[in-house]
């Protein structure tokens, strides 16, 4: 058919219906009145005429019905008559309506909050230039596995040009850097290789990127600048290249500006260039690095090249770990890391309580579709085929649903703010306070789509349900009220046994979450937080190259801090206690070892670190402010490596060496909790700042920031302002950065299980919401349609005990089955919650009783208000009434 | 208009619509009693199939419709062909020719 008179009548016979109407039936009545006429003339008398022909013509009504049937456009004008009567039908149950809205509106609100997360963290591509080509590269041994790389592996990944381009190198944290001169700041500043910029297809604003020359050593002392940076100091002076920036008081030439859009992972304020020496044997691993595969190179041809490499850098470098191994996974998946199994179970929760929202919308509906049985038996006898009535029911349950989802999507919106708000920190790719996480096509599509599949979900279970009644039994069943529809009884109650099942699934897994979140709070770090300081510090130039530098800044600024009224004690070193992330090699002084032996967690610290976190020390003696550069070398271990590599002997006295020096242990220290409370402490070893080397000192200048710790005798934040102004004078103007008390610290270092628990925890106390609404809901629909059974109960006798406990038994009984259910189906899951448990076992049986419990003790309580009811009905009023 | 005669074969009405407004405007009657003599009394269009048909062929573009005097002088609604009407004449004539011949050598066949 052509479309555009289709359209033409379309639209006429939808909006103009007058105009379509009156001609037809004036058409039809010239019809009759044509052949009346004749018959007429032919001498029948005129209303034989007329009667006659009206037989025939097989009634007008009819005949003008059958004409609209046919017409253009009368599946929409259906639709459009199914939705204004939905409408009416919502409108007129405000109760109903008011309940199944909140509940969709919950459940996709939620939905899409955690789904605009995922969606920015896990699902949109990266911003760069063939994003899916970028690969970082791994280092994995039995040792440790990590990211981080250092320049004589960067090299040798530097030859594999036949499977990669632009290989790149980059620093992560970095210790910052100090803008000196009138308004002194802390800069975030990476160190780059050449090809970085090409390969983050970084748009340059002003001037150029580094040129290979500046990128040896020895090439110069240039800056470039983001595009922020540049617009705060500079106020985006055009003129700005060529112009010197102040960096720990050494002035670094400004060679170009990044453009606004370029988003770097991590953000920094300036680039400049490591000038790593080609000849270098640095063996620290402080920096990651990034390349993009060849077009056509897929990532296991990478990685067989790669198996290659490493073989050929242990022939090289004979006296690396030998188990050291080379590998490149896909940088997104690097970039989102251990967020994705968070944001996994997220998803999966919400999708819960979706599921429990759908069953109890379905629920509502079910229920009323029983009160409505009448309507569609009469609506049946009229002529209505069985598939209007199903159309009628989706329609509305689509329109509920619909209506739900943009609800659910303001929801939506102010729920996104509220998880970014309690999100942990550096939860990764979200932008600037969460800017990147919003509301674009797919989360659109996502809630639009949730909202329709919900609509059909729990519309389609009803419809079917009330179009397949029998017309008589339901017209019969209808007058004498007892005993109500058994089978939607039945499919009622399989949505609340299932509610019921998936909201225990829920709330077990948030009690798992919850135990282990007081279980990683009530584990003792090994070192007393309390009142303790910490301040970052970038220790940039020429001074602080050399051990002697740094040590004579520690000792002069620790005795301005001690100074100050109200300080217990003051300490320094490169690491907090709680997160120790350099390693050592060692060997033995006078036993043979296996090659590749031995490595340790290590640390250097001043004295008084130890004291300052009331770390015990269990024999021996602590460093001292004699143990310095011209002393004997001295170390400190802990319980661990004592046990590990002295099982039968006294470690103290006993020599090691660390490169070419020889130390003697003086002490053993009591363990703490060196790589997060969630994890037992490592083997470590610590020694004094004064004694590390030159080199040393000079590769920690440009990885770590130096923490000052100070212990007060009161609240730690009274003495802040003096303690930066004495550290200030110490350094010669430096800034500190970072200023946290130590029980902040402890707290971040929770706050991925923290933010876990607290999701999991809303959104179970949701699901047992919605699941006592289900079994009330089911309960007094099924006290209200009793009530003449009831009645006649106790007119025989019943006692009204009698009547509550059986309806609660009736209610209970559901709930019974479905947290029976519910237990089996948690037994199954919540081993795949045991990446995010701790100190707790996916089957604990505290959980899995007192969950159950809880929903029972729940259950029976939205059980027992009908019951109540039930038992007070008056026999008299029940049996008298209809 | 018993129901003796045979019921419309499924799209025989649309041509035989067509082909009875082929020569001529005729209105709603007058198309139902060409179709008869045409067919000899085989097929007789009741309206509950002749005036749907009607609506939904003037909707497809293929008749258009105007009011005009009936022969005893009654205001009737007359229908006629239009271009696509023609068109839709030639190919469902050439349509059902083929299919007739090929039912008819089927049936001949032994």
């Amino acid at each position: 058919m052509a479309l555009w008179p289709r359209l033409k009548s379309t639209f006429r016979n939808l909006f103009h219906k007058p105009r379509v109407e009156d001609p037809l039936e004036e058409e039809l009545h010239a019809y009759i009145d044509i052949i009346v006429d004749e018959r007429f003339a032919a001498g029948i008398s005129a209303s034989e005429a007329r009667r006659t022909v009206l037989a025939e013509f097989g009634g007008i009504e009819q005949v003008k019905q059958a004409v609209r049937d046919r017409r253009a456009g009368v599946g929409l004008e259906l639709f459009w008559q199914d939705a204004r009567f939905g409408l009416r039908q919502l409108w007129r149950n405000p109760g109903f309506t008011i309940a199944a809205l909140a509940a969709l509106a919950v459940g996709i609100g939620a939905n899409t909050a955690v789904f605009s997360v995922v969606n920015a963290v896990l699902l949109k591509p990266l911003t760069y230039p063939d994003a899916d080509r970028m690969v970082q590269f791994l280092r994995a041994s039995n040792l440790l596995a990590s990211n981080l790389v250092n320049v004589r592996e960067l090299h040798a990944y530097q030859r594999q040009t036949s499977v990669f381009q632009d290989i790149a190198a980059y620093d992560i944290a970095g210790p910052g850097f100090n803008l000196t001169g009138d308004r002194p700041e802390q800069l975030h500043g990476i160190h780059v290789t050449q090809a970085y910029f090409r390969l983050y297809g970084a748009p340059v604003r002003l001037g150029r990127t580094f040129t290979p020359q500046e990128d040896l050593p020895h090439g110069g002392e240039v800056v470039i600048l983001s595009y922020g940076l540049w617009q705060r100091r500079f106020g985006g002076d055009p003129s700005i290249i060529g112009h010197s920036l102040q960096l720990g008081n050494e002035p670094h030439t400004i060679v170009g500006v990044l453009g606004k859009e370029f988003l770097s992972d991590p953000a920094a304020d300036i680039w400049l260039p490591f000038q790593f020496d080609p000849a270098s044997n640095d063996g620290n691993h402080f920096f990651r690095v990034t390349a993009r595969l060849k077009p056509g190179v897929t990532l296991a041809q990478a990685n067989a090249q790669l198996n290659l490499a490493t073989a050929q850098y242990h022939r090289d470098f004979p006296q690396s770990d030998p188990k050291q191994q080379f590998a490149v996974g896909m940088l997104r998946d690097s970039i989102v890391g251990d967020a994705r199994n968070s944001l996994l179970l997220m998803l999966g929760a919400v999708g819960l309580v979706l599921l429990i929202a759908c069953a109890n919308v379905a629920n509502l509906l079910l229920v009323r579709a029983t009160g409505r049985n009448r309507e569609f038996a009469i609506r049946a006898a009229m002529g209505a085929g069985r598939g209007r009535i199903v159309r009628q029911l989706l329609v509305e349950s689509v329109l509920l649903s619909v209506t739900g989802g943009v609800l659910g999507l303001a929801l939506g919106f102010a729920g996104v703010r509220a998880l970014l708000a309690v999100s942990p920190a550096g939860l990764p790719r979200i932008g600037e306070d969460g800017s990147a996480v919003g509301v674009d096509l797919r989360v659109l599509g996502f809630t639009l789509g949730v909202s329709l599949l919900t609509g059909i979900l729990f519309g389609l279970f009803p419809a079917f349900s009330a179009s397949r009644s029998d017309l008589n039994s339901t017209l019969k069943e209808s007058s004498s009220r007892s005993g109500a529809g058994f089978r939607h009884s039945k499919a009622r109650s399989l949505l609340v046994v299932s509610e019921v099942s998936l909201a225990l699934v829920l709330l077990i897994c948030a009690a798992l979450l919850i135990r282990t979140f007081i279980a990683l709070r009530s584990v003792g770090p090994g070192f007393d937080a309390h009142n303790v300081l910490t301040m970052e510090m970038s220790l940039n130039g020429e001074r602080y190259q050399k051990t002697a530098g740094v040590d004579q800044l520690l000792r002069d600024g620790r005795e301005r801090v001690m100074a100050i009224p109200g300080v217990e004690a003051s300490a320094a070193g490169y690491w907090l206690p709680n997160d120790v992330e350099d390693n050592a090699l060692f060997r033995f002084v006078g036993r043979t070892t296996e090659k590749g032996c031995c490595v340790t967690k290590w640390m250097s610290i001043t004295p008084g670190y130890l004291g300052l976190f009331r770390i015990p020390l269990l024999r021996g003696r602590d460093f001292t402010e004699n143990d310095n550069a011209g002393a004997p070398g001295v170390d400190l271990i802990n319980e661990a490596l004592a046990r590990q590599f002295w099982p039968n002997q006294d470690p103290i006295g006993q020599h090691i060496m660390r490169g070419k020096r020889v130390e003697s242990i003086v002490g053993i220290v009591a363990d703490f909790h060196n790589s997060g409370l969630a994890r037992p402490a490592d083997p470590m070893m610590m020694a004094p700042i004064a004694q590390v080397s030159d080199d040393y000192t000079a590769a920690y200048s440009n990885i770590q920031p130096l923490f000052w710790l100070v212990r007060t005798r009161g609240a730690p934040q009274l003495s802040i302002p003096a303690i930066t102004e004495q550290l200030r004078i110490a350094s010669a103007g430096f800034p500190v950065a970072h200023i946290r008390a130590m029980d902040e610290v402890m707290g971040r270092s929770t706050a991925r299980q923290s933010f876990n628990m607290l999701l999991l925890t809303i959104f179970g106390a949701v699901a047992l919401l919605l699941a006592a609404i289900g079994i009330y809901g089911v309960m007094a629909y099924s006290v209200a349609q009793r009530t003449q059974e009831m009645g006649i109960r106790m007119a025989l006798g019943a006692d009204r005990s009698v009547i509550r406990n059986f309806v609660v038994w009736q209610g209970m009984r559901l709930a019974l089955i479905g947290v029976v259910a519910g237990i089996a189906a948690s037994l199954g899951l919540t081993r795949l919650l045991s990446t995010f448990l701790f100190g707790v076992k996916p089957w604990d049986p505290a959980v899995f009783v007192s969950a159950p419990l809880i929903l029972t003790a729940i259950a029976l309580l939205a059980v027992w208000l009908p019951a109540a009811r039930a038992s007070k009905v008056d026999p008299m009023q029940a049996l008298r009434a209809e | 208009m018993s129901s003796k005669p045979a019921n419309l074969l499924q799209g025989t009405l649309d041509l035989l619509v067509l082909r009875a407004l082929g020569p001529e405007e005729l209105h709603g009657l007058g198309i139902s009693r060409r179709i008869g003599q045409m067919t000899k009394g085989t097929f007789l269009v009741k309206p509950g199939s002749l005036f749907p048909a009607l609506h939904r062929m003037e909707e497809a573009g293929w008749l258009s419709s105007f009011w005009g005097e009936s022969e005893n002088n009654r205001r009737a609604r007359f229908y006629r062909l239009t271009k696509a009407g023609k068109r839709q004449l030639e190919v469902e004539t050439e349509q059902w020719t083929a299919v007739a011949i090929a039912m008819t050598n089927a049936l001949k066949a032994t």
